[in-house]
């Protein structure tokens, strides 16, 4: 027997309002055009062809500290070598943590020996609201075709501690080389862990 | 560096405790923004015993640490206990959290002094003389930024064969149980089907709810908006799903806050049963019902306005006002006017009630679902109208112009008049009244009825003020000449009317059908010219015979029509739309396909009105094929089982009923009146919510 149920709802257009927006692995990555450290503009279809790794990050995050210890360089250093298109993104907002210039970027990618494509800008904060960012790290995976293939957290162990990450399985890492040898990763969905996003 | 910090944090905090060997405090360590202490309930224990632990935190003002489901971010704060062979320690007994917005984000943690109680179970044999307690903590404390830390705490108890509380600390204790939510064994399930959190449970309390939490993580949009609904003893709670949900665990803690404090109850998912819990819009059950009965009696004023009934009822109330002079008597008849409208109602309502409970899938407007019905209004309406003109004139005191009243029967002919106005109202309930009525419906049969005799005083209200207000009928102009012109003129919405149901009829049953009725209607006229010739005394007792002839002839015409459904609603190719199944339905939803449903019957003129104006146009057309949205249409002019199964599901009875599904989205649906750029404006919005 079909049993059913009925929420009513006061205002139906209150609830639909505040959903937010999602992206769906198997289905296009939200489009977004950005600015990057050193000024030069970036959109998500001049990079068709090429696999793409956003990352969201803030400096100051203790659980992005963790990452930078050596494990996000080590997986920036083997996603490049393959050709693979690095995108750390900033979407802290003026004033708030994680916020900072383009040369305090470049001077931060420097001096951690950071490895990405490029650091991006999202001040506004509308591209990490279209791919629902909420944590630091946030790791997605977008295919050549500009399908998004992964999003959540960058490993299994919610911790700002560096001893975690071996014991961890690494998620984004797993996901990102079944893209790259054009496997569907699994899981392709995981809960992200860290830091608020400072929008 | 960050290794180095936490080594001589951690040798900072070694230094800090040199307390006694033997406490009931580990003391207060300090850290950054958060001080803390692990407190015992017993200064002394003894085996077989259980002792509550409780880690005391006092963070800085506006700095906070998280629930066991911390929400967008954060951490929830986790304890390893190391303890002697023979002692256990339970989870964490997590007090009522908060919800903490950091925009377009949403925490659930604690501000302030927060207590986290842990129970330690001792084994009956435990023979050391002392229990050394050791705890590792692990927290995250925020307050827009982050600062992770850890501590170890240590206190040791002893062992004795009386147990002895901490007297200096029972008001922490006594403070930490407050702050728990009450558990409870309500039976509840949750389901996460169709885009959203959805859980029904029972709900004896009748607490007013407020607000809810969900233990488990990435399951609900912790920012997104809650749907709080008590129906019938039931709590409906509805929150969209996390973007990052995966699976659902197979039961999950809730916490309910309400007017009278904070609960928590386990629900199990609802799995195979298949609940699906969805979403209405604009509809409140929680609507005082004085305000449905308001709404219902305004209705029924309205009702007194229909191109049907205006002709009829307008000339009875210039009829009553006549009769000034006679008040009595035209309070008699405004009372049994309103029993014969109030009676009908409620024997409309008891029949609809017995066909529902009888399994019969009927819902309002049932009454224009037969052919048979809608030709016999057809018929009664021309009757009426050929009145009007003047051809034949009825005993019922209804067409009386002139100032005579039927004296010895006026009380009958009150209440008769007061039946036929419900009867030819009816076609005109069920296009303008049906949702209204059908809400009515659904609830329990006492409130049905209630809907439906306010419905029926509003529409007696007119003359019940001509009657007992002793001004109102002053204001109505004094009858003359003029009236027997107007009465004439009002013959013609009559015939309108009766041309709209014809027209209903042949969709029903075909042309031929309709032909046959047609003929009907000419015997109708005939019968009531030679009944209006006889009641001139122009024609004799043949004339009679003949009319009463020809009544039944066209009473058995419809009886004898040839039915032919198959001409309903069959879709051509240049259709933009499909026909509704159930079963077309399911499968575009599993397929992940966007759809519009459209629930319609000819009869219903808001539905006509919205097809046109709303659904046809150029641009919805433009609309619906840019987002590849599949558009059923479901006819409901005759009878059909599924739709009205269908509509239920969206607690109407009644169409219309426009529903969009979006897929990972509830089922939302649209307004009754639809404007031109609803459906575009719609599927825009739920576009850019992917």
């Amino acid at each position: 027997m079909k049993l059913t149920q009925l929420v009513l709802a006061a205002s139906a257009a209150v609830f639909s309002l505040g959903l937010a927006a999602a992206p769906q692995v198997g289905a296009p990555a939200p489009d977004f055009t950005v600015v990057d450290s050193k000024g030069n503009s970036h959109n998500l279809k001049d990079f068709a062809g090429k696999h793409v790794v956003l990352e969201w990050t803030n400096h100051d995050c203790p659980f992005v500290k963790k990452h930078y210890s050596g494990n996000m360089q080590a997986l920036q250093a083997e996603m490049t070598a393959q050709n693979v298109v690095w995108l750390s993104v900033i979407s802290s907002a003026p004033g708030k943590q994680g916020h900072v210039s383009g040369a305090k970027a470049d001077e931060l990618t420097a001096s951690r020996s950071a490895l990405p494509t490029a650091v991006v800008f999202d001040e506004s904060g509308v591209v990490g609201k279209a791919y629902d960012a909420k944590t630091t790290p946030h790791m997605y995976v977008i295919d050549k075709a500009g399908v998004l293939q992964y999003m959540g957290g960058i490993d299994s162990i919610p911790s700002a501690k560096v001893e975690d990450i071996a014991k961890a399985t690494p998620y984004f890492a797993n996901a990102a080389k079944a893209v790259l040898t054009g496997q569907t990763p699994d899981p392709a969905v995981t809960k992200p862990y860290g830091c608020s996003v400072k929008y | 560096m960050p290794n180095l910090m936490r080594l001589l944090f951690s040798l900072l905090l070694s230094a800090c405790f040199s307390g006694p060997a033997q406490a009931v405090s580990s003391g207060w360590q300090s850290a950054s923004h958060l001080k803390a202490e692990l407190v015992s309930q017993y200064r002394q224990v003894t085996p077989g015993q259980r002792v509550q632990l409780a880690l005391h935190f006092v963070p800085d003002k506006h700095w906070h640490t998280y629930w066991q489901n911390p929400g967008d971010s954060g951490l929830a704060t986790s304890l390893s206990w190391q303890l002697p062979k023979g002692v256990t320690a339970g989870a964490i007994q997590w007090p009522t959290p908060s919800a903490i917005a950091l925009p377009p984000l949403m925490n659930y943690g604690f501000e302030g002094q927060t207590i986290l109680l842990s129970e330690l179970s001792i084994a009956p044999d435990y023979s050391a003389d002392s229990l050394p307690i050791q705890l590792q903590v692990d927290w995250l404390v925020c307050e827009e930024v982050c600062i992770p830390a850890d501590a170890q705490f240590s206190l040791t108890l002893p062992v004795a064969a009386e147990p002895l509380p901490a007297e200096q600390y029972q008001g922490l204790f006594t403070q930490a149980q407050q702050q728990q939510p009450v558990p409870l064994n309500n039976d509840g399930r949750f389901d996460t089907t169709g885009g959203a959190f959805s859980a029904v449970l029972d709900w004896p309390q009748g607490a007013q709810v407020r607000q809810f939490f969900v233990a488990a993580s990435e399951l609900v949009d912790h920012a997104a908006a809650q749907q709080i609904s008590l129906h019938n003893g039931q709590l409906l709670l509805q929150q969209p799903l996390n973007t990052y949900f995966t699976t659902a665990p197979a039961q999950l803690e809730l916490v309910v806050i309400t007017d009278n404090g904070a609960y928590s109850l386990q629900l199990q998912q609802a799995g195979q049963v298949g609940t699906e819990i969805l979403i209405t819009a604009g509809q409140n059950t929680d609507t005082a019902l004085w305000l449905i009965l308001l709404l219902a009696a305004s209705g029924g004023l309205l009702l007194n306005l229909m191109p049907c009934v205006f002709p009829v009822l307008s000339l009875k109330a210039l009829s009553i006002a006549a009769n000034s002079q006679q008040r009595s008597r035209q309070q008699r008849d405004a009372i049994f006017y309103s029993l014969g409208v109030l009676l009908s109602f409620v024997a409309l309502a008891l029949l609809l009630l017995a066909l529902r409970s009888a399994g019969a899938a009927v819902g309002w407007g049932f009454q224009l679902q037969s052919p048979y019905l809608v030709a016999l209004l057809v018929y009664l309406l021309l009757a009426l109208g050929l009145s009007l003109s003047g051809v034949v004139q009825f005993g019922l005191g209804l067409m009386n112009s002139g100032t005579r009243l039927t004296a010895g029967n006026g009380s009958k002919s009150a209440f008769f008049t007061g039946v036929l106005a419900v009867v030819v109202a009816s076609p005109c309930t069920a296009p303008f009244m049906g949702t209204a009525l059908g809400y009515a419906v659904s609830q329990n049969a006492a409130v049905a009825l209630t809907v439906f005799v306010a419905l029926g005083l509003g529409m007696a209200l007119p003359f019940l003020l001509l009657a007992f207000v002793p001004g109102v009928a002053g204001l109505l102009p004094r009858p003359g000449a003029w009236m027997e012109t107007l009465k004439q003129w009002l013959a013609y919405p009559l015939y309108l009317s009766a041309a709209w149901l014809l027209w209903v009829y042949g969709r029903q049953v075909g042309i031929d059908a309709q032909a046959l009725v047609l003929v009907g209607a000419v015997c109708i006229a005939a019968a009531c010219w030679l009944w209006g010739r006889k009641q001139l005394a122009q024609a004799g007792k043949v004339s009679v015979v003949l009319a009463l002839l020809l009544l039944l002839l066209a009473l058995l015409l419809p009886v004898w029509a040839p039915t032919q459904t198959a001409t309903l609603a069959q879709p051509q190719s240049s259709q933009h739309w499909q026909r509704w199944s159930a079963e077309k339905l399911q499968q575009l939803r599993a397929d992940g396909k966007p759809v519009l449903v459209n629930m319609t019957a000819d009869w219903c003129i808001t539905c006509l009105v919205n097809e046109r104006v709303a659904l046809n146009t150029d641009s919805s057309k433009a609309a619906l094929a840019l987002y590849d949205v599949t558009y059923l249409k479901g006819d409901w002019t005759l009878r059909d089982a599924a739709i009205t199964e269908y509509l239920r599901l969206y607690q109407r009875d009644g169409v219309p009923l426009y529903v969009v599904y979006w897929p990972g989205q509830p089922p939302e649906v649209l307004p009754q009146i639809l404007t031109p750029d609803t459906l575009a404006t719609t599927l825009e919005r739920l576009s850019r919510q992917p």
